[in-house]
């Protein structure tokens, strides 16, 4: 019997989990190992965060379906790998604290043959002084619980707007290295959306901040594509959408410190400004979540399995070069360690080789650069993909990973809500593909497959992302036939 | 400065053609029917 644990129950470690469990059946272990006792639909964190959708719609307790999967789940935190085992035994191993109500704070060794590291990131409000509901000046929709927050100071907004006071309305990014602007749109469209619906959208500026360098970067460097009958780029189809709703943008911002009501930013030419704010989202950049690694006799090696910036090494060309060496053949495919064959890194726990936007920075060297995304369809594509690897391993002795799947390969389908309800809401639906522009496969349109790279606005749309909502929330849960439903 | 407030302001403004085909049932269904097929493409011929 062989067991695989798993650490994080996101979109590709539950991916992963499920689909291991299918092809292993009850001969070997599944162990996930996951500090959050649910499961979060995040893309639809956005329609909490407008109190237009209820926190308990987009989470579900994990418990009760690894149970009915035969799956083991550990509600813990993993805090160190040892891949080469300790000094009683050479089995890899993981620590982990309890954080379940029951065992918490208790620790545990726990011995694996494979495992997948799928914790997501750690969300590094510390980065920006004075960024995150913990400082107190800003909201988040990163998680149900901050997007709940975020509901309530909307809602204390839209009070003041109904009451003749104007305010000022700031959502974006809150540092140069953020990721997920997708997430920072569709939330700062919703909140249009939800302030045109309350009847207080002349008092109200609202304010898109975004270290993107241009709107429609998305942190995929753009897209070009066709619409009736003519290529348009992603630029200038935001800029037409930002002026069809009255919304301002500020782009390649970073931003340093939020001060109560001040948000100080710099810009490419040096530049330092300030944006005042009655109401401001901001995500925070993203960082790994400082698992430690040992090797048998006890050193610290987490170097030479984790990336400076915390995420795993995977099996990617993590050489450095300039932008304009960067090929989409850099990008991982096994998601398989270099050091350790039987330890894998998928979703956002995966060290990307570099960024998929051109990076740039200030004169005094403040980093304007968007991290590549690497969420949803790509990351549950991950997640089966090492599961398919894994269980080939296991099932036929297979020696090197059997499935592949690389963001330079793969496509995306990205639906952003532009506002909710099913006769009154928009979202914009993009295609692209591959993911990371593969510039010697598809030279002359912008290194994407011209095809297979769309974009269309419309109620169509939001009907789409809806539907998503549902039809994933079944799959994560396993009902019948979960497999069938796509990555 | 970053210049895309004044290229947000000169951009061009959905025609009234359009805005009505983002709101008509039967078009937007049938887009709906169309999304869903190239999601479906996309996802089993490129994963």
């Amino acid at each position: 019997m062989s067991r695989v644990v798993i650490l994080g129950a996101g979109v590709s470690g539950h991916t992963a989990a499920l689909f291991l469990k299918r092809r292993l059946g009850r001969d070997h272990e599944i162990v996930v190992v996951s500090p959050n006792s649910q499961w979060n639909w995040i893309p639809s964190n956005i329609w909490v965060g407008v109190g237009k959708m209820s926190p308990d719609r987009v989470v579900f307790p994990l418990a009760p379906i690894y149970r009915r999967k035969k799956i083991d789940f550990r509600q813990a935190r993993a805090v160190a790998l040892r891949p080469e085992g300790d000094a009683d035994n050479p089995q890899g191993a993981v620590d982990v604290v309890y954080t379940d109500p029951k065992r918490v704070g208790r620790t545990e060794r726990i011995r694996y043959d494979y495992l997948i590291n799928a914790t997501g990131p750690k969300l590094n409000f510390a980065a920006t002084p004075g960024l995150g509901p913990d400082a107190g000046n800003t909201v988040s929709v990163c998680t149900p619980s901050h997007a709940v927050d975020a509901a309530e100071h909307l809602a204390a907004v839209i009070d003041k707007l109904k009451a003749g006071e104007p305010q000022t309305l700031v959502i974006g990014v809150g540092h140069g290295t953020c990721t997920c602007e997708g997430a920072a749109f569709e939330y700062a469209f919703n909140v249009e959306h939800e302030l045109r619906a309350a009847g207080v959208r002349d008092r109200a500026e609202v304010i898109y901040l975004t270290n993107e360098h241009e709107l429609g970067d998305f942190g995929v460097g753009g897209m070009t594509f066709s619409q009736a009958g003519r290529r348009i780029t992603s630029e200038a189809w935001m800029e037409s959408l930002f002026r069809e709703r009255k919304m301002k943008a500020i782009t390649q911002a970073a931003v340093t410190e939020i001060e109560p009501g001040l948000i100080h930013y710099r810009q490419i030419d040096g530049s330092a400004n300030t944006q005042r704010f009655d109401f401001a989202m901001l995500l925070p950049p993203f960082r790994g979540v400082g698992l430690e690694v040992f090797d048998r006799g006890g050193a610290e090696i987490t170097d030479t399995v984790f990336a400076p910036n915390g995420f795993i090494r995977v099996d990617a060309n993590y050489q450095a070069k300039p932008f304009e060496e960067w090929t989409a053949a850099d990008w991982p495919k096994t998601y398989q360690n270099p050091s350790y064959r039987n330890v894998f890194g998928i979703g956002i726990a995966f060290a990307p080789p570099h960024a998929i936007s051109r990076p740039y920075a200030t004169p005094d060297g403040i980093a304007i650069a968007p991290a590549p995304p690497r969420t949803g369809m790509p990351s549950g594509s991950m997640g089966k993909v090492v599961a398919m690897t894994i269980a080939d391993m296991i099932l036929r002795g297979a020696a090197e990973p059997t499935h592949t799947a690389s963001m330079g390969e793969m496509a995306a389908a990205c639906i952003a809500s532009t506002g909710t309800g099913m006769r009154s809401g928009t979202a914009a639906a993009m295609s692209m593909s591959p993911i990371v522009p593969d510039y010697s496969r598809y030279p002359d349109t912008s290194g994407r497959d011209p095809k297979e790279t769309t974009g269309n606005i419309g109620l169509a749309a939001h009907w789409v992302k809806r539907m998503l909502h549902t039809m994933f929330i079944y799959k994560a849960k396993a009902y019948p036939l979960w497999y069938l439903i796509p990555e | 400065m970053d210049d895309t407030q004044r290229r947000i302001d000169a951009a061009p403004l959905p025609v009234a053609r359009e805005l009505r085909r983002r709101r008509n049932l039967i078009l937007q269904f049938l887009r709906f029917v169309r999304l869903n097929w190239t999601m479906y493409r996309l996802a089993r011929h490129h994963h």
